[in-house]
């Protein structure tokens, strides 16, 4: 092996010489670490969720309320097939209906049950559980209404209800004598994803025009401020990214840098002694830079994985309802530049910490 | 050995060295003696280029050291061994290691390495400690560690700052008879020291007697100043 690498060797060899100081340097070094992973776990994830919905666009389009339901049912078929569609959710007049229905039933606050009238839980319940996943789609809402969601009283079941118990009651959610009214218009709601080149706003105001010229259709509506909200935020990550990587790495560098050059002072009598016998500075740098290598590489490893735990513990938090935030992890390069830096950083500063 | 001629040295504003011409031959013994703030440690901190000299010329062990750059300082300091009186061993680590220290900076392969390291424990009666770390040694044991460690690499120059400062009277003397046989063998030493009893026994050794910052004869009165109780060099 050469004399360098003996050396380094010997600056790793050399760390269990002063176990608290390296212990201590050790847990600033990966805290350090932490933080600025941390703020990139947010920046990512922000860019991560503002990206996901970039370039999507969403049109709602009603028909008159008493179109003829063949030629609405064929312009959806043909709505499939425009370029872009990304997703297609349509209403018949009884499927939204039995939409309102549900949300009308959803809506009532139930009041305290008595034996008399608690039987209807199993309705409520069906008719929570039918709301909570949407039913969108045309198929699904009319599942709904032929089936047993709302409408149809249930069985009187035994009196067990407790007092005090918040159960509805069947006058509160039975919405039954709205079946059969066509009072709601066909309508559907379309998803695009804007072409990539296109320029979101003209694009949306000429498919705005286009769905609109379509027979027995009353008005399409769309959301330009999402749009907008989502382009600002790009905008705003793509300006705020640059300046706090460089925060990242500045506080990183002197933290780490400082503390790295703190521990060194521990080691003052030995450089001073390997100075006064006549060695060579590399002599007398090269296990002071093993040191930090390896302080800095087990330090921003550590916090990596502290920042695993960090981030499986935020998604069980975040990933429910109604937020529905799903945390990512770093990706690999960002992972192995923090690792990078962190080992350079401490590295450099143990190197240059020698200096007299 | 070492050539000063009229060399003069600040420190932070005060002139520690005025106008100082010293020449030491090769093999010789020398005594630094003064008072207190003499400017003894200075002069020997100049020697091994610890502080550069504000004028004159100076030359020592071959080196120049008004043309003394921060590259240069390893050779001069190979040629060129100190020893303090606080020791400087590292604490955590062996006598072995402590000893073994010098002879690596230097590139010397291991085998070599033990042999004149055990050598050297031997002559100073250190093979009992031989891997007890020096922080648990005794004083004298620690001194005998730092002056092994100057004399294994065998240089030319050895500079002492009042070596025997924290030492007891028998293990003073111990230490001058091995200054003096190492002497012997020809190596230049130059020692700074405040006690009369040292300067007893090496009677041999030349005398050089610095008063505020200047060479000066040694005196009766000197003499008897130099036994004051403050032990430590300027």
């Amino acid at each position: 092996m050469s004399a360098t690498g003996k050396l380094l060797l010997r600056g790793v060899a050399d760390m269990r010489r002063m176990p608290l100081p390296q212990l201590c340097t050790l847990m600033t070094v990966c805290m350090v670490a932490l933080l600025a992973a941390t703020g990139l776990l947010i920046l990512h994830n922000v860019q991560t969720e503002v990206m996901r919905t970039q370039g999507q666009a969403r049109f709602q389009v009603y028909w008159y309320a008493n179109s003829n339901m063949t030629e609405v049912e064929g312009q959806w078929a043909d709505l499939k097939h425009v370029p872009g569609v990304s997703e297609l959710s349509t209403f018949t007049p009884r499927a939204a209906m039995a939409e309102l229905m549900r949300g009308l039933s959803a809506a009532i606050p139930a009041k305290p049950a008595t034996p008399a009238v608690a039987a209807p839980q199993a309705n409520a319940t069906s008719a929570n559980a039918a709301n909570a996943t949407g039913a969108e789609t045309d198929r699904s809402a009319e599942a709904a209404l032929s089936g047993n969601a709302t409408t149809a009283p249930a069985t009187p079941a035994a009196p067990t209800v407790t007092p005090g118990m918040m159960t509805p009651t069947p006058a509160q959610d039975d919405f039954s004598w709205l079946d059969g009214e066509d009072i709601l218009p066909p309508t559907a709601l379309i998803s695009f994803n804007i072409p990539p080149g296109e320029a979101p706003e003209p694009w949306m105001g000429r498919m705005y025009a286009r769905l609109r010229e379509m027979p027995n259709v009353e008005k399409v509506t769309y959301n330009a401020a999402q749009l907008s909200l989502a382009t600002g935020w790009i905008a705003l990550i793509e300006r705020a990214a640059g300046p706090a990587l460089g925060f990242f790495a500045l506080v990183v560098a002197l933290v780490v840098g400082n503390t790295l050059k703190l521990m060194m002072l521990a080691r003052r009598d030995e450089v001073e002694i390997l100075s006064l016998v006549g060695a060579r500075p590399w002599f007398i740098r090269a296990p002071l830079f093993a040191n930090g290598v390896v302080q800095g590489f087990a330090g921003s490893v550590l916090a990596l994985v502290c920042l695993k735990f960090l981030q499986i513990w935020l998604r069980s938090v975040l990933d429910v309802p109604p937020l529905f935030l799903k945390v990512e992890f770093l990706p690999a390069w960002q992972c192995f530049c923090l690792v990078l830096a962190t080992t350079c950083v401490a590295g450099l500063a143990a190197f240059f910490a020698a200096k007299k | 050995m070492v050539h000063l001629d009229h060399v003069s040295c600040s420190l932070g504003g005060v002139q520690a060295l005025n106008d100082i011409s010293l020449h030491v031959e090769r093999g010789e013994f020398v005594f630094l003696t003064g008072p207190s703030g003499a400017g003894k440690t200075t002069l020997l901190r100049v020697l091994y280029g610890d502080l550069r000299p504000k004028s004159g010329a100076a030359v020592v062990a071959g080196v120049d050291l008004m043309r003394l750059r921060a590259s240069g300082l390893p050779e001069l300091r190979r040629k060129v061994a100190v020893v303090f009186q606080d020791f400087k061993v590292l604490g955590e680590r062996t006598v072995f290691e402590n000893i073994a220290l010098a002879l690596e900076v230097r590139g010397v392969p291991k085998g070599s390495i033990d042999r004149r390291v055990r050598a050297v424990i031997r002559a100073l009666d250190l093979e009992e400690r031989s891997y007890a770390p020096c922080a648990a040694l005794s004083g004298g044991e620690q001194q005998r560690v730092a002056i092994a460690r100057s004399m294994v690499v065998n240089p030319e120059l050895i500079l002492a700052d009042e070596p025997t400062g924290n030492l007891d009277s028998d293990l003073s003397r111990h230490l001058i008879e091995l200054f003096k046989q190492f002497n012997t063998y020809g190596t230049t030493i130059i020692m700074a020291t405040h006690n009369r009893e040292v300067l007893a026994w090496a009677p041999e050794a030349r005398q050089v007697h610095l008063v505020r910052g200047q060479i000066t004869l040694p005196t009766a009165e000197i003499l008897v100043d130099t036994c004051a109780p403050t032990r430590r060099g300027a």
